[in-house]
């Protein structure tokens, strides 16, 4: 009766795990391809997919570095993603610490609405004004006014994470401070704040990936010396086609941040990119 | 909240005698959450400055004439919009951006159902094939089309290598105004099914089992279970699932401008590409933001649709 039992669950298990493998080879399929093409000759990657003896190589990364200074891509990446992420944690802790305090449901779903308008809808007057100020010539500019673009995505992404932080926090340690004559800013800045560092760790961390992964704003606001990653590795496409191996190079590079992070904050980022829907 | 304070406030003026009594409900939020409006103003400032104002500034551009030299000609009232709905190529970019938004959403409403489904039971393993499934979506956008513009390849892509192994017929992916829209949808699909499915796992996990135990008792097969108890419990989930892809999908942009540019022959060309090419490429910005606007109040149309949709069904269950 009991090995009965055992039997069937491990049958059950068995159909579970088939369609693990199946879906696991579907959908990191195409990734694991990326990082395989990017350690490939490019006379391997234009030949047969099933030759997977071929010898391998660094030197589609050795490439990017040496004549493309991809490290230079790299530290503006690092910078538009690190200014935004700063500014959006800045801004939208205390934002986020008012909206729980005042239960501002209202408040919240505005800043839903913000992940909802269309970039594009931000880019033409951006570029307008980007112009009218001399931002395409002057390279401190070019980064003020990245950071702040990328910060509509940044700032309600903050709010949006933090909010249910905030919400875990009683509101009897604030009174006891209230009582010893702590102000609004000290209140939070001591007691609250402490309290929710994780949350402020995922909020770092999910906007940090939404940034560096953002294409559009750099796409159309940037110049030559503010090119972030993503918007390089699109420019490669029309510089050379056939170098399929440099493209998959620069592919991995951009993916890298996000994947390490995939290891070790799975939990958050599946609580992140689904924006709270499900705790 | 405030709709309390609105009602108090009316009665207050009508009837003064019993108003008394309601004015201490007023008496507002506790003391902790007194004096904090300082810490929101710097947040609401920004906000106001980079989504409020640029949306304004896209309305003056749409009813007035940029030219591309940067003056402007100043108020020309709706003759952008009258162009728009006459110019053929916008209601192609209509269509292109609705027929993406319904097959994609479809296949990974229904896809992601059944991948949910299977991430929902538990055995050993299951977080790091959870965290597997994680990998797409959070990759860039822009290498997840190069990736799969390499897989595309005509002649030495991945897809076709396989289809000739197999003993099918390449096919020309991106190449052909027939088949590239599919090809595209192919990406956002790979790239966005086990999105829902995540959510969708993670609705299932924390279902109730009681009302599956009733069903279970009154006969109902596995299958009736899952049709017509474990669905329309799913739908809140569900519902949160499909608003979140139905925005992103209606701002089709990334994949389309990094593989096809919206050809060939327009038939990749989304609203969001199009209304992109018309202020970069076209350098038409009046045109343009009477297109952004457009595709805004397609969102938010749409977006509205189902969270009123979702309102009924949390009424309901």
């Amino acid at each position: 009766m009991s090995t009965d039992i055992v039997t069937r669950r491990r049958r059950r298990f068995a159909g579970v795990y088939l369609g693990y493998l199946i879906a696991a080879l579907i959908f990191s399929g195409p990734v694991l391809f990326m990082w395989w093409s990017a350690f490939r000759h490019n006379v391997d990657i234009t030949g047969s997919i099933f030759d997977i003896t071929a010898p391998l190589t660094f030197e589609n990364f050795t490439n990017l570095f040496d004549r493309f200074a991809f490290l230079y891509y790299i530290r503006n990446s690092f910078i538009i993603a690190g200014g935004s992420t700063l500014a959006g944690l800045v801004l939208g802790a205390p934002a986020a610490y008012v909206i729980v305090r005042r239960k501002m449901a209202g408040l919240g779903f505005l800043t839903l609405l913000a992940r909802m308008a269309p970039g594009v809808l931000f880019v033409l007057p951006l570029f307008i004004l980007s112009v009218n100020i001399g931002a395409p010539s002057n390279t401190a500019l070019n980064f003020a006014l990245l950071i702040s673009a990328h910060l509509i995505i940044t700032l309600p992404l903050c709010i949006w994470l933090l909010v249910p932080f905030f919400e875990d926090i009683p509101v009897s340690l604030e009174e006891a401070a209230m009582l010893d004559g702590c102000s609004v800013w000290d209140r939070f800045r001591a007691v609250v704040l402490p309290l929710v560092l994780p949350g402020l760790s995922v909020a770092v961390t999910l906007s940090f990936i939404f940034s560096w992964n953002y294409f559009l704003f750099a796409l159309a606001l940037a110049n030559n010396d503010t090119l972030p990653l993503p918007v390089i590795a699109f420019n490669f496409i029309g510089q050379g086609a056939s170098d399929y191996g440099g493209l998959m190079a620069a592919s991995a590079l951009i993916s890298l941040p996000a994947l390490i992070l995939t290891i070790f904050a799975q939990r958050w980022l599946v609580r992140g990119i689904t924006g709270g829907a499900v705790k | 909240m405030t709709t309390t304070s609105a009602q108090t406030t009316a009665g207050a003026s009508q009837e003064p005698g019993p108003a008394a009594g309601r004015t201490r409900r007023r008496a507002g939020p506790p003391p902790i959450a007194r004096g904090v409006w300082p810490l929101l103003m710097p947040a609401m400032v920004v906000t106001g400055l980079l989504v409020f104002l640029p949306v304004i500034y896209t309305v003056w551009l749409s009813i007035s004439e940029r030219q591309p030299s940067g003056t402007n000609t100043g108020f020309v009232g709706w003759s952008n919009f009258a162009r728009m709905f006459e110019d053929p190529q916008f209601w192609n970019s209509v269509q292109v951006t609705l027929f993406l938004f319904i097959v994609c959403l479809t296949v990974e409403t229904v896809l992601g159902l059944a991948l949910g489904f299977l991430l929902s039971i538990d055995v050993p393993g299951r977080r790091f094939f959870q965290g597997l499934m994680l990998v797409p979506a959070i990759t860039a956008m822009v290498a997840v089309a190069l990736v799969w513009l390499l897989i595309y390849d005509p002649t030495l892509g991945a897809a076709n290598q396989i289809l000739t192994a197999i003993g099918l017929d390449p096919v020309v992916w991106l190449g052909d105004p027939d088949i590239a829209i599919w090809s595209i949808a192919i990406v956002d699909i790979w790239q966005w099914t086990p999105f829902m499915a995540l959510i969708i796992a993670a609705g299932i996990r924390s279902l109730p089992s009681e009302p599956f135990e009733a069903a279970s008792i009154d006969g109902a097969s596995g299958w009736a279970k899952a049709r017509r108890v474990g669905l329309p419990l799913l739908m809140p989930v569900l519902s949160v699932a499909v608003l979140l892809r139905t925005v992103d999908l209606l701002r089709f942009f990334d994949t389309v401008y990094v593989m096809t540019q919206g050809g060939p022959v327009n038939s990749t060309m989304t609203l969001n590409v199009f209304g992109y090419r018309t202020a970069f490429v076209d350098q038409q910005a009046s045109y343009a933001a009477a297109l952004q606007l457009s595709l805004l109040l397609l969102v938010v149309v749409v977006a509205g649709f189902f969270t009123w949709w979702r309102r009924r069904l949390s009424i309901e269950y």
